[in-house]
């Protein structure tokens, strides 16, 4: 058997995985659209009528025509995207120090650092909810915000500090010669040196903001104020499963902005995770 | 050094600021209030999908109306409309949560099962005032007692009741089943000509104890005893118990009632079922009617009716009763006032009509005309023997109970004495820790 | 519920380094104000509720009220509580075999990408793109969608396939023992892009080498994977596991939504039992006990993988 003809049938078997892989993690998403193409009339026939008869739009005009559901996504995106840069001013200070500093206890002080990323929202939430309600953060973006950050920031400055370990020390210590205070050779030289680990971190936090259910659930109860993981949630739980065509469109619309961040960025992402992650 | 703290300080307090920046800008979303942005006076009103949020468009848009109607009668008020989910349990539990720390909406939906505990935690303001003593007297006992509280105070003005009925197709089962053992046949006979079989809630949710407690109620069971401690599991109760679960397991057993039912915690799934004509037999609520006549094309919704739940003799019959209520947790006495107002003005009466959800006032079964229908004077009749969940604070964990043992008896993975009596002990053990 | 990254892993393996120290630089500048934003925000939102939990294990409370005193019965009481046992069993059996479903597929998903992107197969990116796609969808959107596919009903996702196919129904909610399977299926779905990533960065880093000596050895396929990949793969595959565990751990939403615990109690994990506890029982008290054995479980069996992390990682 030679060389070729090996990588012949290796390319065979790679062909049949990802078929399978992609039926896996398709599957449901397409099942998800073929209800929400359907008519009231055709929800109920199964997969005998995956692709519906008679397409229609009309669910998704439905979902989308009240303000809500854009209200939701423009929410979530929101919250995301600004505990997403919230947590990168608060942890590249410190993923710096972590990089750079001989102190004491610093090994105690990441072990803990650590640990605070083991603290599920869940353990907290009811002192969480009178903590926030007593000092009036609750039904606030900027509540949410905050502790959206503090639940990320941990691993966030993991992330920076590794990528930030990838940087000679030796260009600190020219800028620092050149002039510059730790500060300014922080920004000056380490930031732009860091960007691959800036952005995969940036997107981790905001994909990890994304997802949260148990805070916003908490915290807000504005609907103008409430992010898509809970609008759907009470969507459904206030729909009738004979509108099962309205629900499924309902979760579409809550997936289909991320599908598109990911189409776009996707080669950004896996860049940025793999430059971070090369000092395993 | 000082300088790098300072641009440090400034770091964080940019940190602290971007996104308060932002959140100052929430305030001009519009689209869940009712009444001018300018409005002196501002009350938030958390609602179930009873009000101008719900999904039917028809029916939000009757809403609408009666609430723009409302604040137009009462200058200088905007109303700010929040929802609630329809995960009950929870949203009570975070509502009751909210009222603790002072952050409860002024007026809100109280489901009436949960009355006694609001109450007891004296989170809810007295509505007395506010109403006459004609239309309180007007009101069903039950209902009457489940919103007076130790003091002689009403605190909430329970406004819809609702009741659990058999529903079926008459072209497949023609002769409504009374009893336990006809409920069987009916339903075995459906299962022959393609059918499901009969369909009931069976999950983790609350309406799977709700639904099935008529059977135990029927035979004359109790809950709880008058000091609210369970006494379900003891001597006469549990035989009773024990024959109303077995009862259930039987139907799943001899596949009168598909498997699946211990997935079902969802009245729409009957719905669905309806609709996708794969099912002819269903315990659901008297709601239901006006959602399958929406659901269905008329000459479908034309083969459905319903009849009383069967009892294991004919004469053995009850129906769980629920219900929603207006209450207020408002700090000031116009915003109390402004919720009486508006449970008086827009749920008492016009809500019920819009809605078709039963009135909890003997006399609105004659002033609206589509309360005289034969479908809701059979609601009104099936009422008699209504009984609403014990109003003990323990409930919900015999609820929560009951849901797991029904998980347990329903597929066939523990004897039904064995589960009755694991749910027992568990509610007996909270009833100690609640007192 | 949170997503962790791959090179926080990286600093698992970090924090040990930094206990064993490193050539210091020749100053020793001020620490407080680099960190201090990290510890003020850390510390108002989020450290200070936890004291809170310690304090509330130890009283009475429930939602209704609250006698202030202190004791150990809520404690004594909730771990000795009948269920617990089965509760902690099917947490053992849905965090396991979520942990080991995610690691072996996301590491398959990764090496066919790989080889996929270096024969530049058709359709690598797609296959990609759709495993990342899941990642994104919130997790109770995740339990909405496979409730519409277990549904039972005739019409439901999967059933009509195999009624289609001329095969039985499965009961995929209804049915006990199969029950813990799909609750498993939902969530290794939604998961396995996380570890895909992680095990993508981490062969993309292995050093082409390693596989250039290989090859002049004449390894088989089978030899390059036992002796090269995996070898190189074992402390991202352990970070993999640690992050995994503590997600899978904390995982109820896709669970509320799917199933509800049920039925019985044959789905109710930890973290269900827990939120359950303080949204339907108004158990304050008993809540807090459970959350700390929660965090408990967490540190353990973060501590546990750590002593697993090769040398190599630490030095």
């Amino acid at each position: 058997m030679n060389a070729a003809h090996r990588d012949r049938i290796g390319d065979a078997l790679t062909y049949l995985a990802m078929l399978v892989i992609f039926t896996f993690f398709a599957w449901p998403l397409l099942w998800l659209l073929s209800l929400a193409l359907r008519t009231r009339r055709e929800v109920f026939l199964g997969v005998s009528r995956f692709i519906p008869k008679n397409p229609t739009l009309e669910n998704f005009a439905q979902i989308l025509q009240s303000d809500k559901f854009l209200g939701y996504l423009v929410n979530a995106l929101k919250l995301s995207c600004l505990s997403a840069i919230g947590c990168l001013i608060v942890a590249l200070p410190a993923a710096y120090a972590f990089s750079r500093f001989e102190f004491k206890g610093k090994g105690a002080w990441m072990m803990a650092l650590l640990s605070v990323q083991m603290i599920s929202p869940l353990v907290i939430m009811v002192p969480l909810y009178r903590y926030m309600a007593a000092i009036g953060l609750t039904d606030t973006h900027f509540g949410a915000t905050m502790v959206y950050i503090a639940l990320a920031v941990p691993m966030v400055t993991w992330i920076l500090k590794g990528s930030m370990d990838g940087i000679p020390k030796t260009l600190d210590e020219a800028a620092m010669i050149d002039g510059c205070n730790r500060f300014t050779a922080f920004f000056r030289v380490i930031l732009p040196l860091s960007m691959p680990g800036i952005a995969s971190a940036f997107i981790i936090a905001v994909i990890t903001g994304w997802s949260q259910f148990l805070v916003p659930f908490l915290l807000i109860q504005k609907e103008a104020l409430t992010p898509i993981a809970v609008g759907i949630f009470q969507y459904a739980g206030t729909q009738n499963d004979t509108s099962i065509q309205l629900l499924a469109a309902a979760c579409l619309v809550s997936v289909v902005p991320a599908i598109i961040a990911f189409l776009s960025l996707q080669r950004l992402i896996l860049g940025a995770m793999t430059a971070g992650a090369v000092k395993g | 050094m000082t300088l790098k703290a300072r641009l440090l300080t400034l770091l964080s307090a940019a940190a602290i600021l971007a996104p308060l920046s932002a959140a100052s800008a929430d305030d001009i979303i519009t689209g869940d209030t009712v009444g001018p942005a300018d409005a002196p006076n501002k009350m938030t009103f958390r609602m179930t999908t009873d009000g101008p949020r719900n999904n039917d468009p028809a029916l939000a848009a009757k809403y609408s109306k009666l609430f723009n109607d409302f604040i137009a009668n009462h200058k200088g008020w905007q109303i700010e409309l929040q929802m609630m989910s329809g995960d009950i349990g929870q949203e009570q539990a975070r509502m009751l949560e909210q009222a603790k720390s002072g952050n409860a909406p002024d007026c809100a939906a109280v489901d009436s099962f949960v009355l006694p505990l609001f109450k007891k935690a004296g989170v809810l303001k007295s509505f007395s005032p506010y109403f006459k003593k004609d239309d309180i007297d007007q009101l069903f006992p039950f209902i009457r007692d489940g919103i007076t509280g130790t003091d002689g105070q009403i605190y909430a003005w329970w406004w819809s009741t609702d009741l659990r009925v058999l529903y079926r197709n008459k072209e497949i089962i023609k002769d409504a089943p009374q009893t336990w053992d006809e409920t069987k046949k009916a339903a075995l006979a459906s299962v022959e000509q393609g059918m499901e079989g009969i369909l009931f809630n069976g999950s983790r949710y609350e309406g799977t104890t709700f639904d099935w407690l008529a059977n135990f109620w029927g035979q004359g069971g109790k809950l709880v005893d008058e000091a609210g401690k369970p006494i379900f599991g003891e001597g006469d109760n549990r035989a009773k118990f024990v024959k109303a679960v077995n009862y259930y397991r039987d139907l799943v057993e001899s596949g009168a009632a598909p498997k699946r039912v211990a997935t079902i915690g969802n009245y729409d799934d009957f719905n669905a079922a309806a609709a996708a004509g794969t099912s002819a037999l269903f315990v659901g609520g008297n709601w239901q009617l006006s959602q399958l006549k929406g659901a269905l094309e008329p000459e479908e919704f034309a083969k459905w009716t319903y009849s009383p739940l069967p009892g294991p003799t004919a004469g053995e019959r009850s129906t769980g009763t629920g219900g929603w209520t207006v209450a207020s947790f408002a700090k000031s006495e116009d915003k109390v006032g402004m919720c009486a107002a508006l449970a008086r003005e827009v749920y008492m009466g016009p809500a019920n009509e819009i809605q078709e959800q039963l009135p909890t006032r003997a006399d609105f079964y004659t002033k609206y005309a589509i309360f005289s229908s034969d479908a809701n004077k059979g609601f009104g009749e099936a009422l008699k023997v209504g009984q609403a969940r014990p109003g003990a604070l323990v409930y919900p964990e015999i609820s929560n109970q009951i849901q797991i043992m029904m998980g347990k008896v329903l597929t066939g993975t523990e004897a039904t004495e064995a589960a009755v009596d694991d749910a027992f002990k568990a509610s007996m053990e909270a009833f100690k820790r609640l007192q | 519920m949170s997503m962790l990254n791959p090179s926080a892993g990286s600093g698992a393996a970090g924090a040990v380094t930094a206990l064993g120290g490193r050539s210091a630089v020749n100053e020793t500048p001020r620490v407080a104000p680099w960190l201090l934003p990290l510890i003020l925000v850390l510390g108002i939102f989020y450290l200070y509720p936890v004291f809170d939990v310690f304090r509330l294990a130890f009283m009475r409370a429930t939602l209704l009220d609250n006698d202030g005193s202190y004791t150990l019965s809520t404690l004594i009481n909730t771990l000795s509580r009948p269920e617990l046992g089965q509760i902690l069993w099917v947490t053992v059996v849905f965090t396991g075999a979520s942990v080991i479903a995610q690691q072996a597929l996301g590491l398959v998903i990764a090496l066919v990408v790989v080889r996929g992107e270096d024969r530049k197969l058709f359709g690598t990116t797609i296959v990609r793109t759709t495993a990342l796609i899941a990642w994104v969808v919130p997790g109770i959107a995740g339990g909405i969608i496979w409730k519409m596919l277990f549904n039972e009903a005739p019409f439901g996702g999967l059933n009509s396939i195999l009624r289609m196919l001329g095969g039985s129904p499965v009961q995929w909610l209804s049915d006990p023992h199969i029950v813990m399977w799909s609750v498993v299926l939902s969530n290794v779905w939604r998961g396995t892009a996380f570890s895909m990533v992680v095990m993508y960065a981490a062969l993309k880093a292995i050093d082409p080498v390693l596989y250039e000596a290989a090859a002049v050895d004449g390894a088989t396929a089978r030899q390059r994977l036992f002796y090269v990949t995996l070898p190189q793969l074992r402390s991202a595959i352990l970070v993999n596991m640690i992050l995994i565990t503590i997600q899978t751990l904390n995982t109820f939403d896709a669970i509320i939504s799917l199933t509800g615990g049920g039925p019985g109690r044959s789905t109710e994990v930890l973290s269900l039992y827990t939120f359950n506890a303080v949204f339907r029982n108004y158990d304050l008290s008993v809540g807090a006990v459970l959350s700390i054995l929660m965090l408990v479980i967490s540190l353990g069996l973060a501590i546990v993988y750590a002593l697993f992390l090769p040398k190599e990682a630490k030095s």
